[in-house]
């Protein structure tokens, strides 16, 4: 740990909890992503975290992305253009609450970081104006 | 008439401590200092390219730059704070009555 450890640490969860927020709003974004049946459907991004080593360089990294079902939901849509013979389509396995509730947590996660920033901004500060 | 040189006290004792040479000590407060620059001169150098990156849209993270113009920040700070310091200690010994 150096100079500033804090604040390189809260930077690398900021980091992860900003790849969360994207991962979350490309769910979002995709949840009425229909395709045809032959094909996958959207597969739902999700962030897997991982804690870095403690005092080589602490926080934590993104170690990778995994993906949600690729069957979906098969649903009875005749009127879409992708429909198939019997009628049905390929929509993503996205709960919409669930995502919600995750981009309520990276959120959360993000300002929490943010704070320790904060805090450890005043700390230093105020180590400075030690003995003044 | 000649007149004789002036010869040098012999006698006078050296300024020892005071003469002793400064650059070859690593942990000469000069040194120090100078380092204490070096790493403060990098971190507004990381601060500044942000900006730029920040500027022509290249940054992916925010935070990153603000943390880097913070760390600068706090880092001058300290700067600025030995370095009073500094000058305070050397006023003191020149308000030293001889």
């Amino acid at each position: 740990m150096t100079l500033f450890g804090a604040m390189n640490t809260a930077g690398s969860g900021l980091v992860l909890q900003r790849k969360w927020l994207d991962a979350v709003s490309d769910n979002i974004a995709n949840i009425n992503t229909v395709r045809s049946t032959s094909g996958n459907a959207f597969q739902a991004r999700y962030v897997v975290a991982q804690a870095n080593d403690y005092g080589n360089a602490a926080g934590v990294q993104v170690a990778g992305i995994e993906y949600g079902d690729a069957a979906g939901r098969v649903v009875y849509q005749p009127d879409h253009p992708l429909a198939d013979a019997d009628g049905n389509v390929r929509m993503p396995d996205i709960d919409l609450s669930d995502q919600m509730t995750q981009l309520i947590m990276a959120q959360r996660g993000y300002q929490a970081n943010l704070a320790v920033v904060e805090r450890a901004q005043a700390a230093y500060q105020q180590a400075i104006g030690l003995g003044r | 008439m000649v007149i004789p040189p002036i010869s040098p006290l012999a006698s006078l004792p050296t300024a020892g401590v005071a003469a002793a040479p400064a650059a070859a000590d690593p942990a000469a407060f000069g040194n120090v200092l100078a380092q204490g620059m070096e790493k403060l001169q990098s971190l507004h150098r990381t601060s500044d390219s942000m900006a730029v990156q920040a500027v022509t849209g290249q940054l992916s993270d925010i935070h990153d730059y603000t943390i880097a113009a913070n760390e600068a920040a706090v880092a001058t700070q300290l700067t600025v704070a030995v370095r009073n310091k500094a000058v305070e200690a050397f006023t003191e010994i020149m308000r030293m009555p001889m």
